[in-house]
């Protein structure tokens, strides 16, 4: 029975034009996705290693200099881009490639290819992920909708009815062929990207188990749709009516969900303007130590401090040089300013985190889209890291030149420059992103979601057999 | 007939309850959408009011401090802020340089999330460097925001669709066509008269819709009347786009599903398709250069230049004899070599950021000659217009912003390199902001979007007059 | 008023109706028998101008009906097999958009009576088609007919589907329209409705008239065996 209805709805399938002209169009649009992405992806990451070896030969080129003049001059931490992002790009093109690490400030990530982009840029890009979230479930309506609808409208559901087939195994054959032509056009895409990656040169941290869990993620998320459009198929009365529900639903989960929850996060947890935000940092860096002024009262404060401690009377007498330490610690406190008000950032960002995930429940396109990023390396979550670990270089770096000038120079003395070679001693920057296990554990809700939909639309599906 | 067709079609409509159904959605996402719309402008506003605040009571306090010094008291602010030393103006006063925005900015977020809304550019800082873009969740960015413009360019035309894609083919489906076309009329102009009468219908309930959530959430819109019917008119002539496909398609194409299939995969490349595929078009013409390279090119300067200082500083006043100090005595100071290397600096990387603004406008001129291949392109882009948020509007402002960060700039580098003291008489002349927008109009867009169903339709209406056949 | 002179029909290979020649006058019923693709809807459809002829004309009150397909609209009525009204108006407004989409315009009164004519109940005037059956729906059809005030009808299996009564009363309707002097051409499987209401039947077969009667000539044994005789016949 089961075989028997999967090899006759693939025939119909097969016997169908309208199903060939769109399997051959997802086919070609994933195609051509795919080869736009590889040629971009690489040209991206020849400049990333560029840059950030020209970058290091300036930081080591500098000569003899002040390391705090060093410090102003700062250096340029880079983005790297990472293998899956050929499938999903996510939030790419909306952060910046780098971030420039000085003294006394943290600064945001700059250069977002958005930025340098026409308004046509917000419309979407031609990317796998456009493909696999948005056209492949419309594929998958195109495929069902009418799946149930067509046996009622041809009558053949009476004349199945009346030979006393068994509702559970008829509905599986319909489950299973429509799902076969889903997965093999998913496994094709994912197999080819995988073969494709694992050939190109310095492909970095490919690995294959995060591409099989990628993969895993949007088999889940098609599952959900095929039960949904065969849920749907069986309760319309008409192919028409199944097909504009099937659409309706597929706009609120894939476009309008998705904009309305991005809308509600804004209003209830909004960010700060970036002049907001640097205003609320100026206030409070002026309210601690300013490593540059002597005469505040902080600077006063931490002077008699630092005398009472070594039990001397006079800065002269410290055995280090005490304008470079009041400068490292008027960097500690600018750094402590910087996290407390990140951490507010990130909270509002946790915050806005939730409200997707409660949104979630009339969108399984959500989870997918967040789960996908995630796995990609590519999600917010994992350019939040990329900057925090830039921003903990930047804090090692301060230290590391003040505490050069502290032990190199007297209290006074001015026009100190380190060696030429000096530079060098300062270990490169090196991010790695977070790891598979960590990125899962990380996104334990949304597998969750993502779960509980698949349930919930089999369940729907399911137990529906008996209402044809 | 018409006065039959119009009786019928609207006791059809109410009965099967399209058009309460069609009230009911449009008033709920409009409303959602212009509340938030709404709400987004009312918090630039006010941010932007914030600021200009903020820096008028600074103002106040710098004004005080000058004239305590003018008088010769002494002040406790570090040596670096004394705000007679025209750099301290330049550095801790900067002037607010502010996008406001539009009486229909609510309309449409357009680049608005992305790009900030003002900016106070000092003396000392990069031109090039200066960050425009906002402080945004990237998610949000990615998602993009439930604007009056989303429903109108993305929702309206499903809707459009839903509304009409089996209104010839149902008919026939149901075996009603059949007496229809036995009687003495022509079918395509009953059918046109069926779906211009559903476009009239639509429209009522727009235009009803949209004029109570204007008039509960922003009605200050009516005072300017325009405004308010080159929107309406805009809108219409989209939806009159997508009837015009519908009647196409009913003609052309066969069974409801067939015709629901041919609609959506319209929509799916006008809306979606094009525009991505114009943007990678666009791309790949006129590529940009790398961000990463120029960061590059820009340290690899700046180590150069901070090496032979005071040698810049003399070809420098060689080449500005304006700046050059008439007193031997007076000496130059860090500021001198800084503002001189930043010159510099920002000479020798014009070309290439020049390339940037060269690309960024080639993409835009391609966009310009191939947007008439997606109505939703055209409408999308004119309702950034009316917003003013589009990367033109952006574009525009960070020229207008450079410009002025450059005025700011020259205005206290006299006093500098003349070694002069900023004064109470010089708060006056401090340069000040006022974005000038540029004209602009939709009525080549709303002409283009008629000229494109127009020309859609005349195929549609040679076949008007035809006899009608049901197996050819 | 019915007239086909060599009407000829051809799709690809198959020709669907060959040279027919019919010839329905005023106050006639004339009846086609035939299996089904014998050409009874073709003809029909041809005389309806939904479709063109490859060869022959079709005339309606000595009009081509493919020359001057408005004006022969005009003059005649159809009613197709499953007649299927706007199920959410009544009987009323859908008689009264029917004539009104072809230009004529009748008083509330006017379309009552109308409808009367047709037989069709004064309760149910107001219902809407929805919880019409199909003979209901058909006395519709004929108002709508009456209405226009149609010279010549076409039916196309008018009593299928019909139960024997509903049957009966739709005979006697059309023998009453039939005194009018409207010519009726009513393609069908009902042997027994033909012999009650025809002047004139005729038996089709591959597109072919293959025999013609005057109604009142033959009894309905007869007519079965020769019937069954034509269809069982290799030409």
């Amino acid at each position: 029975m089961i075989t028997k209805t999967f090899i006759k709805e693939i025939k119909e399938m097969v016997r169908d034009g309208r199903v060939k002209l769109s399997f051959l169009i997802v086919i070609i649009l994933l195609g051509v996705t795919l080869w736009i992405r590889i040629g971009h992806y690489q040209n991206i990451n020849e400049q990333y290693k560029n840059a950030t070896i020209t970058e290091r030969e300036v930081w080591n080129g500098q000569g003899e200099k002040n390391p705090h003049s060093a410090a102003h001059f700062g250096t340029y931490a880079f983005k790297p881009k990472y293998p899956l992002s050929l499938i999903d790009q996510g939030v790419d093109k909306y952060v910046g490639i780098s971030i420039f690490l000085e003294a006394h400030k943290r600064n945001e990530s700059q250069f977002s290819a958005a930025a340098d982009q026409t308004g046509l840029g917000r419309f979407g890009d031609l990317s796998p992920d456009f493909i696999l979230l948005f056209i492949i479930p419309l594929l998958i309506i195109l495929l069902g909708f009418n799946s149930f609808t067509k046996e009622r409208e041809m009558g053949t559901l009476k004349l199945l009815k009346s030979l006393g087939i068994n509702n559970w195994k008829w509905m599986i054959g319909k489950w299973i062929s429509l799902f076969f032509p889903i997965f093999i056009i998913s496994s094709v895409l994912f197999l080819t990207s995988g073969i494709l990656l694992f050939n190109l040169n310095d492909f970095g941290i490919f690995n294959w188990s995060s591409l099989l869990w990628l993969f895993l993620i949007y088999i889940c998320y098609y599952i959900v749709f095929i039960n949904i459009v065969l849920f749907v198929s069986i309760k319309a009365k008409k192919s028409g009516i199944s097909l504009v529900i099937l659409l309706s639903i597929w706009i609120i989960s894939c476009l309008a969900a998705p904009k309305a929850a991005s809308n509600i996060a804004e209003s209830k947890y909004h960010y700060p303007t970036k002049q907001e935000f640097n205003t609320m940092i100026m206030k409070d860096k002026r309210n601690g130590l300013d490593g540059h002024n002597p005469w505040s009262k902080q600077a006063i404060l931490l002077e008699k401090k630092v005398l009472k401690e070594y039990g001397v009377d006079s800065l002269n007498q410290l055995p280090f040089n005490f304008t470079a330490y009041r400068t490292q610690i008027g960097e500690e406190h600018e750094a402590e300013v910087y996290f407390k008000h990140y951490k507010y950032l990130r909270e509002q960002y946790n915050q806005q985190t939730n409200i997707y995930k409660s949104l979630a429940i009339i969108s399984p396109y959500l989870p997918t889209r967040f789960l996908s990023m995630a796995i990609s390396n590519t999600d917010y979550a994992t350019h939040w890291d990329f900057s925090d670990s830039a921003e903990n270089y930047r804090i090692k770096t301060q230290k590391f030149l003040n505490d050069n000038t502290a032990q190199n120079t007297k209290f006074g003395e001015r026009g100190y420059k380190a060696k030429a070679d000096f530079w060098k001693k300062l270990p490169a920057f090196n991010y790695n992103p977070p790891k598979l296990n960590n990125i899962l554990i990380q996104n334990k809700s949304n597998l969750i979601i993502l779960g509980a939909w698949i349930i919930f639309s089999f369940g729907l599906f399911l137990f529906n057999s008996k209402k044809i | 007939m018409l006065k039959y067709n119009f009786k019928y079609e609207l006791k059809f409509l109410l009965r099967s309850r399209w058009i309460q159904l069609l009230y009911i959605i449009l008033l709920i996402v409009f409303g959602f959408s212009v509340f938030n719309g709404k709400q987004k402008v009312d918090k630039i506003k006010n941010t932007i009011v914030a600021a200009e605040k903020q820096v008028k009571e600074n103002d106040i306090m710098m004004l005080k401090l000058i004239d305590s010094i003018e008088q010769g008291y002494k002040v406790s602010v570090p040596r670096w802020t004394v705000p007679t030393n025209p750099m301290a103006i330049g550095n801790y006063h900067p002037r607010v340089a502010a996008m406001k925005p539009l009486q229909l900015s609510f309309i449409s977020t357009g680049q608005a999330d992305l790009y900030t809304s003002y900016i106070k550019p000092t003396v000392s800082a990069d031109d090039y460097a200066l960050n425009f873009t906002e402080m945004t969740s990237p998610i949000q960015l990615l998602f993009g925001s439930f604007d009056l413009a989303f429903v109108i360019v993305y929702l309206i035309p499903l809707l459009i669709i839903a509304f009409s894609f089996n209104v010839f083919s149902s008919e026939k489906e149901r075996g009603s066509l059949r007496l229809i076309a036995s009687q003495p009329i022509q079918i395509n102009i009953w059918l046109l008269q069926k779906l211009g009468l559903r476009f009239f219908w639509l429209s009522i309930i727009f235009i009803s819709t949209i004029t109570i959530i204007l008039l509960i959430v922003s009605s200050e819109i009516f005072l300017q009347p325009r405004i308010y019917i080159t929107l309406l008119a805009l809108t219409l002539a989209y939806m009159f786009f997508w009837f015009v496909l519908a009647f196409i398609i009913n003609i052309w194409v066969g069974s409801s599903a067939n015709n629901a299939v041919a609609l959506i995969g319209l929509w799916i490349i006008f809306v979606l398709l094009v525009p991505s595929v114009l943007n990678q078009l666009g791309n790949t013409i006129y590529p940009m250069p790398s961000r990463t390279l120029m960061i590059n090119e820009m340290r690899a300067k700046k180590l150069e230049v901070t090496e032979k200082q005071d040698e810049i500083l003399d070809n420098f006043l060689r080449d500005h004899p304006e700046y050059a100090t008439n007193d031997p005595s007076q000496t130059t100071g860090f500021y001198h070599r800084y503002i001189a290397s930043q010159k510099l600096i920002k000479e020798e990387m014009k070309p290439l950021v020049n390339t940037f603004e060269n690309q960024l406008k080639n993409q835009q001129n391609l966009t310009r000659s191939l947007k008439w291949i997606s109505p939703a392109l055209i409408m999308q882009e004119s309702l950034n217009k009316l917003a003013g948020n589009s990367t033109e509007d952006y574009e525009n402002y960070r020229i207008q912003v450079i410009n002025f960060a450059e005025t700011w700039r020259e205005y206290l580098n006299t006093f500098l390199f003349n070694n002069l003291d900023f004064s109470t008489n010089d708060y006056i002349n401090l340069p000040k902001f006022e974005m000038i927008r540029d004209k602009f109009s939709v009525t080549s867009a709303i002409l283009t979007l008629l000229l494109i169903s127009i020309s859609l339709l005349l195929p549609g209406l040679v076949f008007l007059n035809k006899d009608f056949y049901f197996d050819e | 008023m019915i007239t086909t002179n060599n009407l000829t029909k051809i799709y690809g290979e198959q020709k669907a109706l060959d040279q027919l020649n019919l010839r329905v006058n005023q106050g006639e019923i004339y009846c086609l028998l035939g299996a089904n693709g014998a050409g009874k809807t073709t003809t029909i459809n041809l005389l309806l101008g939904f479709i063109k002829p490859t060869s022959g004309i079709a005339l309606i009150d000595n009009m081509s009906v493919h020359q001057n397909s408005q004006e022969t609209k005009k003059k005649l009525a159809y009613i197709p097999e499953n007649l299927m009204l706007y199920s959410s108006l009544t009987a009323i407004e859908n008689l009264d958009y029917f004539s009104g989409i072809s230009k004529k315009e009748f008083s509330k009164s006017e379309l009552e009576t109308f409808l009367i004519d047709a037989g069709l109940q004064k309760e149910v005037f107001n219902k809407r088609i929805s919880t019409f059956s199909k003979g209901m729906r058909q006395k519709v059809g004929i108002a709508i007919a009456l209405a226009k005030d149609a010279k010549a009808l076409l039916l196309d299996e008018p009593t299928s589907g019909l139960d024997p009564k509903a049957s009966n009363e739709f005979g006697l309707l059309l023998q009453k329209l039939c005194k009018k002097g409207v010519a009726t051409l009513m393609a069908t499987h009902d042997l027994f409705r033909a012999k009650e209401v025809a002047t004139s039947i005729g038996i089709m077969k591959d597109g072919k008239l293959k025999e013609q009667f005057k109604g009142d000539k033959i009894s309905l044994s007869k007519l079965e065996k020769v019937y069954l005789n034509t269809m069982d016949y290799k030409s």
